[in-house]
């Protein structure tokens, strides 16, 4: 037969689109009840269970900080300093200045709260804010922010805090900086993608067929749509605020005394690996606990707000 | 007077690598009229340029080169508002129901959309309740999400959104591709209806040749992003002078149910 | 050589498959004809078991006289790919889009036969020439996004047929293809079933496609054959009322190219939509989208047998008319 009908290769290998209409219809097994809720529950992936229980307890143990502690905060016994672990009154035993480990931990708690809520919140914001940005704008902009938002993920982020720690002095605010500085690529770069996808979706250009202008589409068909991927992102970077926290308090960059840090705390143990060994277990198992917890909690989240659920945005 | 009037249309997409003659272009010297209350069928296969074209006419898609009218206008010449006037006035319907609604907004959200935007106001419940009975459904699926509905719903969920702003053309992309067989029937007719119904354009792009000879008077045959062919539908389609129409034509019967296989 | 009997599948408390009879002849085709939610995927699926892990299978699928019900998975994986073929709808999805064609297709030769290098390259340029794709050897290091749908689904169809299978499945093979490319993978598959005797279960909503392409078809709804016989009878002269409906919704193509009589033609359209599983109702599953349902429709069909093998359940049929 004439030329036609070999066809060309073309990229775009099918054009009526294969049809999924079986799978959904009888992906519907959900019965007519609702189902059991503890069936339900029963269902949800073990991380979620074991991430969440490790936050909501960092999160109790910092709330309740605020209104009781085994001991008064930051009260000294050199009479009792480096006691072991189940001394009477000290359930972890005392540090080097005789202070409880279990109110030293709590202290701690507060400040790793305060600062990774409030450097996670300020780059998630400012990181999406970019990415979206970037995801709407035209083929030549995007890769030219791109590539900057790759440049700003290849710096090394304690170095950065270091540079800013020499000018702003150390402190709560400049680990909030640094980690604020680090995580903005990172929430940029997750958010970018996704959002390109949803941009090439068919309601999306509905929308511009009726009027909407890139803003709007922007802020309210492509952020709902990557909520659930925010969410997980949001755990996540919680957690490497926790550790970089921790990190750059160890390194002296942090807060200071007498503020609590776990990062401190930890740092202090180094040198006391003689005279009481089991003293750095403390603040390093908190630390890593609560970042796995938030790890967990984040691939818990993502399990279930996966594309097999057809609610979630982006399925 | 013809509605939508091109002549010697090209485009090609932003970042297409334009080559020696055609290459990199998506749509070649494209001349076409549509007239009002006409209907135009637009076939052809995969990469034949189809859904891009009613783009361009839509005002989706800036071409290049050739003009575009609309109702006189030179497409690429309007204001803002005279675009908004122009997007009004073309609506498109998608090929797949669920991509082309939000999955984050409610059917009552998405079926607003149009008129908050082209209009700057939000239509009250009445309003949406009457634009769903204009397609067959009924008020309940005002609260529901996307994914609450089958196919079928939401392709009514879609033309009735399309409608709300009362365009001059409906561009039916494919509109029954992604349905089941029945539920195609359902949507056909009602096409057919809110065409005789509402005076309605409408310019229903398709790879099935069944579908259009059905609905549609016109027929434009496109092929690598030129037109192969065009002419009154009943005319072309008994006697095509393209040989590539004759391969569609034969494609289509051979695995359409009403005559036996030649052998 | 492939027989189904009271077949029946459940998942999460419902039955959503119940075949009472169902027969393959040895080199013959048949299609599986029904919508989404009908079942006729998951019919095929539970034939080939790759049904999910939470559904219950029972009843007797025998192939080439071997009771594939609860058959073990490693002695099921022998027969799958050596003696029953796959082809399925998306071949972009199917084929590996990080491997070059040769190697993709010589590893379902290697699965099944032991072959060296250099005979198993000819064996693959062998099945690529019988897909009639054109210069074999160049395509052997190509990867699949360099070829069209048409050649992608080509090569599936090679790889499907490497170890010789006695039967192939083919769920929806050319829903995803252009009409000129469909066209040429459907010959291609009636001559590759008649070359090689193979058997071809062709499952689509299409009932124009299962024509051209099988000799028999199945009509299935509510995970049940409502209707089944040889092409041309159940076509020509439905029983069921569904097969019927489905018949007069096809948008299909004018009777003697009369295209001036067609346009503007409404078509019949089916009631409602497809229940969802939990939600048929008792006794003929279609008795509430039907107008034609009469009281005896309450209770659960018998099959019917009109002539030549063309059965139906129906208890309200198409009378001659």
């Amino acid at each position: 037969m004439a030329s036609w009908t070999h066809e060309s290769a073309t990229k775009r290998a099918s054009m009526p689109e294969p049809q999924p209409m079986e799978a959904t219809a009888l992906n519907q097994f959900a019965p007519a009840r609702p189902e059991a809720l503890w069936r339900r529950l029963g269902r949800l992936p073990i991380t979620l269970y074991l991430g969440g229980t490790l936050v909501s307890l960092f999160v109790l143990v910092t709330l309740v900080s605020f209104v009781w502690t085994p001991h008064p905060p930051n009260q000294m016994n050199l009479s009792t300093r480096l006691a072991s672990p189940g001394t009477s009154g000290f359930l972890l035993g005392t540090d080097r200045a005789g202070r409880d480990v279990v109110t030293e931990l709590m202290l701690g708690a507060r400040n790793s709260l305060y600062v990774s809520v409030v450097s996670t919140i300020v780059a998630m914001v400012l990181g999406t804010a970019i990415g979206l940005a970037i995801a709407g704008s035209p083929r030549v902009i995007q890769g030219v922010s791109t590539r900057l938002v790759d440049a700003g993920l290849a710096l090394p982020g304690i170095l950065t805090a270091l540079v800013l720690a020499a000018k702003l002095g150390a402190g709560n605010t400049t680990a909030t900086l640094a980690i604020i500085t680090w995580q903005v690529p990172v929430a940029a770069r997750v958010t970018i993608g996704p959002a390109r996808q949803i941009l090439a979706l068919d309601f999306v250009e509905a929308a511009y067929g009726y009027g909407r202008r890139k803003p709007y589409v922007l802020r309210r068909h492509v952020l709902p749509n990557i909520g659930p991927l925010l969410i997980v992102l949001g755990s996540v970077m919680f957690a490497a605020a926790i550790l970089i926290e921790a990190a750059l308090a160890f390194l002296g960059v942090g807060v200071q005394p007498p503020t609590s840090s776990w990062g401190r705390f930890l740092n202090e143990t180094q040198s006391l690996l003689e005279a009481a060994p089991f003293l750095m277990f403390f603040p390093g198992l908190a630390i890593v606990l609560t970042a796995l917890g938030f790890n967990l909690l984040g691939d818990g989240l993502r399990t279930v707000l996966d594309p097999q659920q057809a609610r979630s945005g982006l399925s | 007077m013809s509605l939508v009037d091109v002549s010697g249309m090209f485009f090609h997409y932003p970042r297409a690598r334009l080559g020696a003659g055609s290459e990199g272009w998506t749509l070649h010297d494209i001349s076409l009229t549509i007239r009002p209350q006409s209907t135009l069928g637009i076939v052809g296969e995969s990469g034949s340029g189809k859904s891009t074209l009613i783009r361009v006419m839509c005002g989706l898609l800036r071409h290049q080169r050739g003009t575009v009218r609309f109702d006189g206008d030179d497409i690429l010449q309007l204001s803002r508002e005279g675009l908004n006037e122009l997007h009004r006035r073309n609506q498109i319907v998608f090929q797949n129901p669920r991509r082309s609604l939000d999955p984050r907004m409610t059917i009552a959200r998405s079926l607003s959309e149009p008129v908050r935007a082209l209009h700057d106001r939000t239509p009250d419940d009445t309003e949406l309740i009457a634009s769903l009975e204009r397609v067959g459904l009924g008020q309940e699926v005002l609260p529901r999400f996307p994914h609450q509905l089958s196919g079928g719903q939401l392709q009514r969920v879609g033309i009735a959104r399309s409608l709300s702003v009362n365009p001059t053309i409906l561009y039916a992309d494919e509109p029954v591709s992604a349905l089941d067989v029945s539920v195609q029937a359902q949507v056909l007719n009602l096409l057919m209806d809110l065409r005789d119904e509402l005076g309605l354009t409408l310019v229903m792009v398709s790879h099935d040749l069944g579908v259009v000879s059905r609905m549609c008077e016109d027929i434009v045959v496109m092929r690598d992003g030129r037109i192969v062919e065009s002419g009154v539908t009943s005319a072309v389609l008994a006697q095509p002078e393209s040989s590539y129409t004759g391969a569609l034509l034969r494609a289509a019967r051979a695995a359409s149910l009403e005559r036996a296989q030649e052998a | 050589m492939l027989e189904l009997r009271d077949l029946r599948v459940q998942i999460g408390g419902h039955e959503i498959i119940h075949i009472d009879e169902l027969d393959l002849e040895p080199g013959t085709r048949l299609g599986l004809v029904g919508e989404s939610g009908s079942g006729k995927t998951m019919t095929a699926k539970a034939i080939a078991g790759l049904l999910p892990d939470e559904a219950k299978v029972s009843g007797s699928v025998r192939f080439e006289g071997r009771e594939l019900v609860a058959m073990g998975d490693s002695e099921f994986s022998e027969i799958r790919g050596k003696q029953i073929g796959f082809v399925f709808q998306d071949p972009a999805r199917s084929l590996n889009p990080m491997m070059r064609i040769g190697r993709q297709v010589s590893e379902a030769i290697r699965l099944h036969a032991r072959l060296n290098r250099r005979a198993c390259t000819t064996k693959v340029i062998e099945l690529l020439e019988q897909v009639q794709l054109p210069d074999p050897e160049s395509l052997l290091r190509r990867y699949p996004h360099q070829l069209s749908g048409g050649q992608q689904q080509r090569v599936m169809i090679a790889a499907a047929i490497a170890a010789d299978p006695e039967l192939l499945i083919a769920d929806e093979p050319t829903t995803a293809l252009d009409v000129t490319v469909q066209e040429e993978i459907l010959r291609l598959l009636i001559s590759l079933s008649e070359q090689r005797k193979m058997s071809v279960l062709f499952v689509s909503h299409d009932l124009g496609v299962i024509r051209f392409v099988c000799d028999r078809v199945a009509v299935i709804y509510g995970g049940s054959v409502i209707e089944a016989g040889r092409i041309e009878d159940v076509v020509a002269n439905p029983m069921h009322r569904y097969t019927a409906a489905l018949l007069a919704a096809n948008p299909g193509m004018p009777r003697d190219d009369n295209f001036s009589a067609f346009i503007g033609q409404r078509l019949q359209t089916i009631e409602g939509t497809v229940p969802a599983v939990g939600n048929f109702p008792s006794g003929c599953r279609f008795r509430n989208r039907c107008e034609h349902a009469i009281d005896a429709c309450t209770a659960t069909p018998k099959p019917a047998i009109v002539e030549n093998d063309h059965r139906h359940s129906c208890w309200n049929p198409v009378v001659e008319g």
